[in-house]
């Protein structure tokens, strides 16, 4: 672990909403590189965590940092999946614009995409199989393209470190694999993957990294030496294996 | 100019100034908002005009633009303690702060040239006799100058944050992540909506000004599913209810500002009628089509399941699947129609494209893949989602 690189660090991390913490003292390290899952029951803050790294919320207390400096100073390495549910699909706009705002960061305020951006807004489609899609009406999008469409989104920001929160709620089963499979790949070129993640049963075939978390964090580390009973149990309770089973 | 051509440019620029902010207030869920600043920002015009005495002054607009976010601000905080949900809030501070206006009003300025009735509906007719005169030269009604320059701005920041508007709007996690904060541009949209509403008032008081916003994006909503082209037809409608509203007012002697909203609520109810995909009428056909498809399908489904004459004899369906007869003759014939079916002295069988396309809706159902079914969606309704 030591002479590999720290993609993101989190210290002493602690957030409340209304004066209820939600994550409390949050320690974590993830190592250049990975494809890590984040499990924890419902509100155990998962989603939370992600969103105080990536600054969409103020902690009470503690910091975060992107390879060594805070997130502010490194946006353009960072690329994020909200989930599905958080937008309006019924926003007037098509797959390919959508597409397109995964280029925004780079461009700044004021700047507007040009036909580089839009080139590497078809490519993102196509690596995700929805390039003949990419003239259609968002709502008009099945759960599994939209969510296709996202990860496009991300791939064309073309960042180090992708955040997904989600990504495989409400898809179908092909779309679940095309999804896995490019998240195999980002591993494979380097880049670190960060996924929220619901489904324990998948953790070991998808994921080579693990993060525990319920409010605190119970444990985090590769998942052939900490995906066991003794750490399930301690995050879901002794009825984990009704969540595995779910 | 004469005074009819100008009043109508004054309507057209103020429609055209309400519509493009009220495209992203309709995105963005925030109508009410809208009807909550167009009452509040009362107040700052009275305090602006107590101070200057002049209802055109700048610093009435920059008081009651103020006022506007003042009240967000004070929504946001009533909303934020978790009590009461967010029309609730707004419910309770629209009134209050316009009430704090209308007392102001009644006490100190009964004998100025501001009332309630001026606040809330505005006169349109009369904005030609109040001129803007520079070094002695009267280069036309102040209300004109007052309004184009504030839709000068907001077109000016449209087209500048034209991406950061359409990015917070859709998403604001990715926008805050991309460090397009979604807090400025909110409270940025608010204070050009404010602004403008301020110098809208005026002209159309401050309820209809609501209506001018939200009707135009509204019925632009119905129409399109691209940002772009909803700002544009959002200002057509608004410049086309404008005019219009006019020449209503002028036949009936009526008030422009209440011609002017009920064009607007009228081209609205045209289509929401009348829309292609999203209207009224569209949507009943398309419900219509699909119950004949589905009833269609379970025909299909029927003839597949069983080889025997009996079951796949024309007369014999009615009582099978147990429909209409006016029903059964629709399906028939569609089936028909698209060759999925031939019928032999009578009895029904499926042809091989109507075998194929059953075994791929069949697929379609148990797989729910939607790769396989693209082709047919052309066709059909049914499996358009």
């Amino acid at each position: 672990m030591s002479d590999s690189k720290i993609a993101i660090r989190v210290d002493d991390l602690t957030v409340a909403y209304n004066f209820k913490p939600v994550l409390w003292d949050i320690d974590l390290e993830v190592p250049e590189g990975v494809l890590m899952a984040i499990v924890g029951p419902n509100g155990a803050g998962k989603s939370t965590l992600i969103k105080s790294i990536l600054g969409i919320i103020d902690p009470i207390a503690g910091s975060v940092s992107i390879y060594g400096k805070p997130y502010d100073k490194q946006r353009k390495l960072v690329a994020y999946v909200p989930q599905k549910g958080s937008v309006d699909w019924d926003f007037p706009t098509t797959a390919l614009d959508v597409v397109m705002m995964g280029t925004y960061g780079k461009l700044g305020w004021i700047k507007r995409p040009g036909a580089k951006q839009k080139k590497a807004a078809l490519e993102a489609l196509e690596k995700v199989g929805m390039l003949p899609f990419k003239s259609r009406q968002i709502s008009q999008l099945s759960g599994g393209q939209q969510q296709r469409v996202f990860l496009a989104r991300a791939l064309v920001q073309n960042a180090a470190i992708y955040f997904m929160d989600e990504p495989f709620q409400g898809v179908d089963a092909t779309t679940e694999i095309a999804i896995i499979n490019i998240l195999k790949e980002l591993r494979k070129a380097g880049k670190t993957v960060v996924v929220v993640h619901h489904d324990l049963q998948t953790v070991p075939e998808y994921f080579d990294w693990v993060t525990f978390l319920n409010v605190k964090k119970i444990a985090t580390g590769p998942v052939k030496d900490i995906f066991n009973d003794d750490n399930l149990t301690k995050t879901y309770g002794i009825n984990y294996k009704v969540a595995v089973n779910q | 100019m004469d005074a009819q051509v100008e009043i109508q440019l004054i309507a057209a620029v103020v429609a055209i100034a309400c519509a493009i902010p009220g495209v992203f207030l309709v995105l963005r869920k925030m109508a009410l908002i809208s009807d909550a600043i167009s009452h509040s920002i009362l107040p700052g015009i009275v305090i602006g005009f107590f101070i200057t005495e002049d209802l055109n002054s700048p610093l009435l607009i920059l008081l009651a633009a103020l006022m506007g976010v003042i009240t967000v601000v004070l929504v946001e905080a009533i909303q934020k303690t978790g009590l009461v949900k967010e029309d609730t809030a707004i419910g309770l501070v629209f009134p209050a702060l316009f009430s704090i206006g209308v007392i102001l009003i009644a006490k100190n300025a009964n004998d100025v040239h501001l009332d309630v009735d001026a606040v809330l509906l505005g006169e349109l007719a009369f904005a030609p006799f109040d001129r803007l005169i520079v070094s002695g030269t009267d280069i036309g009604p102040k209300s004109l100058w007052v309004m184009g320059t504030i839709l000068l701005i907001t077109i000016g920041m449209l087209f500048a944050f034209f991406k950061e508007l359409k990015v917070s709007t859709f998403d604001a996690g990715l926008s805050a992540a991309l460090g397009f904060s979604p807090v400025v541009l909110h409270y940025g949209l608010m204070t050009v909506s404010s602004v403008t509403v301020v110098g809208a008032f005026e002209a159309v008081g401050a309820v209809l000004v609501v209506a001018l916003m939200i009707a135009p994006a509204a019925t632009a909503y119905l129409l399109t599913s691209d940002l772009k082209k909803m700002l544009v037809l959002s200002v057509i409608f608004g410049v086309f209810s404008a005019i219009a509203g006019y020449w209503v007012a002028h036949f009936l002697d009526a008030s422009i500002a209440g011609s002017m909203t009920t064009v607007l609520g009228l081209v609205f109810l045209m289509v929401y009628l009348f829309a292609p995909n999203k209207g009224l009428i569209a949507v009943m056909y398309r419900q219509k089509q699909q119950r004949t498809e589905v009833s269609l399908l379970t025909f299909l489904l029927h003839l597949n399941n069983h080889e025997e004459e009996s079951e796949r004899h024309v007369k014999h369906l009615n009582e099978h699947i147990n429909w209409q007869k006016v029903r059964s003759k629709t399906v028939l014939d569609l089936a028909e129609r698209n060759n999925l079916v031939h019928i032999d002295k009578n009895i029904v069988s499926l042809t091989i494209k109507g075998k194929e396309f059953t075994d791929l809706a069949l697929e379609y159902i148990i797989t729910n893949k939607d790769e396989k079914i693209e082709h047919m969606k052309d066709d059909f309704f049914l499996f358009r989602g």
